[in-house]
């Protein structure tokens, strides 16, 4: 018997395809487990099954020569948390990860809570506004470099290096271009604070450089984890917290189930990334020849692990592109990836949204949103501009 | 057939509560608390597996 491997000539990084991602990847899980996007020469993995368990087999699928689809950039971001393999990435993972538990959170817990009750209260008394400068992005960047204890607190600045951090692990287009000079500045920026240590005592960033010191890891990783730090704790935390105003805006009957019901919030949060996942997915290389559901993976190809596909999985969702706080496998999603390479700042994500989603629950009643423009960027799937209203 | 809990990967996330009640908690600090230690109970495995597919971080195995 002969198995034809499915191809496509899909382009996921075209503009239309970035504002509108959803029928595209349809198309892919239609067409089978793995597909060859013909375009970038790698395996677009589009179904739960196997994204599930590719992200559980870093043996087969490695992350340590980078999980971008540029080979010119993963040979620069290899190394570092997110593109290494254990042991080595273990290391590294408990030393970042140690900071970030639930558990090392909780002394942050009645911080965030204050500061969410203000900017509610301040965006309630404010009319309509722009969901995104000033509900998503301003509350992840004016918490997370005060956490990492670093002066830097020119927001457009730290917004424009997340921003080209994660337009980079695209292929080589217009988008991954124009951030270089972007991602340059940020490589400088943190040289220079891993060699000045100018960090507030006992921050993370603090703990880090005495993680070097102590010989937990070696003084050359300092600037790839303080840079672990801050690339992914922004731009995805930013899609997620727009995503969740739009999403309850343009579903208020679910908005008043939370509103009813707030101990719903965990789960909302999970259905929000689940239906809009922020980073639509991570690349693997494979190691050796390896049958993923049927596909016959040849050594040394690549795997780009659809994450945003495989949450709107017909085979694995009851209804997938229903919007429901009430799903009973939500928390099930691969938003934040899974198994060793999981999400470290999930815990922080989460702390964030439950905290600004309890603030509204108790004193909104309607979500009012206009059309929202949506952001062209290579990994991230996120709004560009929602007016929003909130009404008590 | 055990639950494992590899204390260097579990981050305390508390994912695994919900999919198995009956083996997982996490205590008042943050800690993660396997309620049942040794052999599953017959009724007991279905929950261990579920919490080892929802581990975000796949610090839970089964062995045995």
């Amino acid at each position: 018997m002969t198995t034809t491997s499915p191809a496509s000539a899909i382009d996921l990084y075209s503009d239309e395809s970035v504002l509108e991602p959803y029928e595209n990847y349809r198309l892919l899980r239609e067409l089978g487990p793995a597909v060859w996007l013909e375009q970038y020469g790698v395996w677009a993995v589009p179904r739960f099954r196997e994204v599930y368990d590719a992200l559980h087999d870093h043996q087969a699928f490695s992350s340590a020569s980078g999980v971008g689809l540029s080979d010119e950039l993963n040979r620069v971001m290899a190394g570092g948390t997110i593109g290494s393999d254990p042991p080595v990435h273990d290391d590294l993972r408990r030393v970042l990860g140690r900071q970030l538990t639930p558990k090392a959170l909780r002394q942050h817990q009645e911080f965030i809570r204050v500061k969410a009750a203000k900017l509610v209260d301040e965006l309630i008394g404010r009319g309509t506004f722009d969901a995104v400068p000033h509900f998503a992005q301003w509350f992840p960047v004016s918490l997370v470099p005060d956490l990492l204890g670093w002066a830097e607190s020119d927001h457009a600045k730290l917004l424009d290096w997340a921003s080209a951090g994660f337009n980079a692990l695209g292929p080589m287009n217009d988008r991954t271009l124009a951030g270089m000079p972007v991602l340059r500045s940020l490589w400088g920026y943190l040289d220079r604070i891993a060699t000045e240590r100018d960090l507030r005592e006992g921050s993370w960033g603090a703990n880090l450089a005495a993680a070097v010191d102590a010989g937990e890891i070696p003084a050359e990783r300092l600037p790839t984890l303080l840079g672990d730090f801050l690339v992914p704790s922004l731009d995805t935390t930013v899609s997620a917290l727009a995503s969740t105003l739009w999403l309850f805006g343009t579903h208020p009957d679910q908005w008043n189930r939370v509103r009813a019901d707030p101990s719903l919030i965990p789960n909302a949060f999970n259905e929000v990334v689940r239906l809009e996942t922020p980073a639509r997915g991570f690349c693997r290389l494979v190691t050796a020849d390896h049958d993923l559901g049927g596909v016959t993976l040849p050594a040394g190809s690549r795997v780009f692990l659809l994450y945003a596909s495989a949450n709107r999985d017909e085979l694995r969702w009851e209804d997938p592109d229903t919007f429901d706080v009430g799903r009973r496998d939500a928390a099930a999603h691969l938003a934040f990836g899974h198994g060793v390479h999981g999400c470290v700042g999930q815990g922080l994500a989460r702390l964030e949204a439950h905290a600004l989603l309890a603030e509204l629950a108790a004193k909104v009643r309607r979500i009012e949103v206009a059309e929202p423009t949506w952001r062209r960027h290579n990994t991230i799937r996120g709004i560009a501009a929602l007016p929003t209203t909130l009404h008590t | 057939m055990r639950l494992i809990v590899d204390r260097d990967r579990c981050e305390g996330h508390g994912v695994c509560e919900s999919a198995a009640p009956d083996l997982l908690e996490l205590d008042e600090h943050g800690d993660l608390v396997l309620l049942a230690e040794g052999e599953l109970a017959p009724e007991h495995r279905q929950q261990a597996a579920d919490s080892v597919v929802i581990c975000p971080v796949a610090a839970l195995k089964l062995e045995g």
